[in-house]
């Protein structure tokens, strides 16, 4: 930001910027601050913006409800499986469009591209059948093969390809003369310096993993094999009721993980995508 | 340390021809510079030898080893990239040693040998640095340190020096002349700067358009062109060169007539050469009208009008004549160049 701006602009556009926040702040603390408060005291009108009395045993009771920490466990190990897997993939694949010459593989990658343009609810049932062909129904397969091979991994290989098309061939002619076949140049060459891409690849796609919610209702069928999204919907009275302050304390306790990663490696992930042409 | 030898060598890329058939013999420790303008081929040339294109046809030895089909790897050369080529994320020593690691030498010798280039190229300070760390220079010292490193049988530079500024140049030139001194390696350099090819090589390849025009000495080349485009392209001020006729002991041109040396026999339509420091001052001369004056100190560039020619002239002593005035010159004989009109071939 430049830093030759009259101290009244500055005070203006900050003042902008706080209001420009609030749509995006308010939701979060909102759901921090209902989480810890009785639920009559939730829909209080006028509302508190800070809670007048605080009810912690709420955090208690989503562990008493559903086995929370089991669905955590499950939501976390198939995010990194997943993330590590389209990495691997991702890098592979891109590095191959970008750096490799083989026939028609600018009509190959359009093809790929194209798998971007397919809703998931259009391939869900087609999925259903195959994994129940395969006995992976209430399993967590489906959640961790069809993100590492289908669109999140096609944008990740985007990324990636972006990436390594800008890298300069010297870097790799140079690793020739040095001695390194194709694997090591990739493996020490190319991908140490695409770590910003691959920073961006592994945040958008934990996130991905850890927000998906139309696969594990349609693939998964007991509580215990749920995932975090689809058990927050399990929060309800004898009569479906949402339990609100219950169900806000799991949903704070499950945006942890994707604040603490923002707040990690949002540099990384500005970095990556700039470095990619792409706009975050 | 080992002589290149180039036998009919040929590059096409589809339907387009980029090498037309080069032969070049390269002696065991000599230093030769292929020079020429954007796009003549040379540095698809030096990649060919660096095994980093492929030959469509005719051989590339290095020693007694037809290379042809050897990986980069195998031919046991080193090269220096234009954009230097370090790599970003290793250290100065790292990217020192990295070929040898890959080599399977152990880590007390490669540590000695990247000393041993360190201390030579005056980087022993600088090893643990990040190329991003480094000024233009010192990246150009690291990536030489990088070739010399390894002790490859050849050293080949694509326009290494043309990233640095003109003062930086001049400096790394020395450099790298006092480096091929030193180690004794058979080099072929690549540049467009013939200043560059001039002061560094042992012999020029001068090239165009795919075709070797000629290889010579430096002074060689500058003394006797072969042709018209030999003796445009070495030299700075360029060669002055004059379309005309040689008609017995002198050659006509549009304006003027110039004498000729002795011994002339061709006749018929020709091209003239002088080159600006062989144009002398005299009352007896040759009018010419100034159109720019330029003092450098040590010596007066002229732009001038001779007949209906624009022609340089290179004065040791200075001139006083301002633009429009006559000034009269006159060609040093001994140092006249003749082309046949047709081929641009020398003849005299």
């Amino acid at each position: 930001m430049r830093t030759d701006l009259s101290p009244r602009l500055r005070v203006a556009l900050y003042g902008l910027m706080c209001v420009l926040l609030i749509p995006f702040v308010f939701p979060t603390w909102w759901m921090i601050t209902s989480s810890v408060k009785p639920i009559s005291d939730i829909f209080a009108f006028p509302p508190d913006l800070w809670p007048r009395r605080f009810d912690f045993s709420t955090y208690q009771r989503v562990f008493e409800l559903q086995p929370f920490a089991r669905q955590y466990w499950n939501s976390a190990y198939i995010a990194a499986i997943v993330t590590a897997g389209t990495m691997v993939v991702s890098s592979m694949a891109g590095y191959a469009f970008a750096r490799i010459k083989f026939p028609f593989s600018n009509a190959i990658f359009m093809i790929v591209l194209l798998g971007l343009l397919i809703p998931s609810e259009v391939t869900i049932v087609p999925l259903f059948q195959m994994f129940l062909g395969w006995g992976m129904i209430n399993t967590h397969w489906p959640l961790i093969l069809v993100p590492i091979f289908g669109a999140p991994s096609v944008f990740a290989t985007f990324v990636m390809r972006q990436f390594f098309i800008a890298l300069p061939g010297e870097l790799e002619e140079a690793a020739r003369v040095d001695g390194l076949g194709r694997f090591k140049i990739f493996w020490t060459i190319a991908l140490p310096l695409a770590k910003p891409a691959l920073g961006a690849v592994a945040i958008f796609t934990f996130l991905h993993s850890w927000n998906l919610y139309l696969e594990p209702i349609v693939f998964l069928s007991s509580t215990q094999m749920f995932t975090l999204p689809q058990a927050l919907t399990q929060f309800t009275d004898a009569y479906g009721g949402a339990m609100w302050n219950i169900q806000l304390a799991a949903a704070t306790m499950t945006a942890i993980p994707v604040l603490l990663v923002f707040i990690v490696a949002q540099k990384q992930f500005v970095e990556g995508l700039a470095h990619t042409g792409l706009k975050g | 340390m080992a002589p290149v030898s180039l036998h009919s060598v040929k590059k096409t890329y589809g339907d387009v021809q980029i090498l037309h058939g080069i032969d070049v013999d390269i002696a065991d420790g000599e230093f030769i510079v292929l020079v020429g303008p954007s796009g003549c081929g040379k540095s698809t040339l030096l990649r060919m030898i660096a095994g980093l294109e492929t030959i469509t046809k005719g051989d590339i030895r290095i020693g007694d080893r037809v290379v042809n089909d050897l990986e980069p790897k195998d031919r046991d050369i080193a090269m220096v990239f234009q954009n230097y080529a370090l790599y970003p994320h290793m250290t100065v020593a790292t990217n020192m040693g990295f070929s040898l690691e890959h080599r399977g030498a152990s880590k007390a010798e490669i540590a000695e040998r990247v000393k041993w280039a360190a201390d030579i190229l005056d980087l022993s300070h600088l090893l643990d640095r990040y190329p991003r760390q480094l000024s233009g220079g010192q990246r150009q010292r690291v990536a030489m340190g990088r070739a010399i490193v390894r002790n490859p049988q050849v050293f080949l530079f694509d326009e290494p020096l043309s990233n640095l500024d003109a003062k930086l140049r001049v400096v790394m030139r020395g450099e790298i002349k006092a480096l091929h001194h030193r180690l004794g390696v058979t080099t072929v350099y690549v540049t467009h700067d013939q200043i560059e090819a001039m002061t560094m090589a042992d012999r020029i390849v001068v090239m165009h358009a795919g075709k070797v025009e000629q290889i010579g000495a430096p002074l060689e080349l500058y003394d006797r062109p072969a042709n018209l485009f030999v003796a445009g392209f070495i030299g700075s001020p360029a060669m002055n060169i004059l379309g005309g006729t040689i008609e017995g002991a002198e050659f006509k041109a549009a304006g003027v007539t110039l004498p000729l040396p002795a011994g002339v026999t061709a006749t018929g339509a020709a091209s003239y050469g002088i080159r600006p420091e062989h144009f002398q001052l005299s009352p007896e001369g040759l009018p010419a009208v100034v159109s720019l004056v330029e003092p450098m100190g040590s010596e007066t560039q002229v732009t001038m009008t001779l007949g209906e020619h624009l022609v340089t002239g290179v004065f040791r002593e200075r001139v006083a004549a301002r633009p429009g005035e006559t000034i009269h010159i006159l060609p040093e004989l001994a140092a006249v160049h003749l082309f046949d009109a047709t081929t641009g071939q020398r003849i005299n």
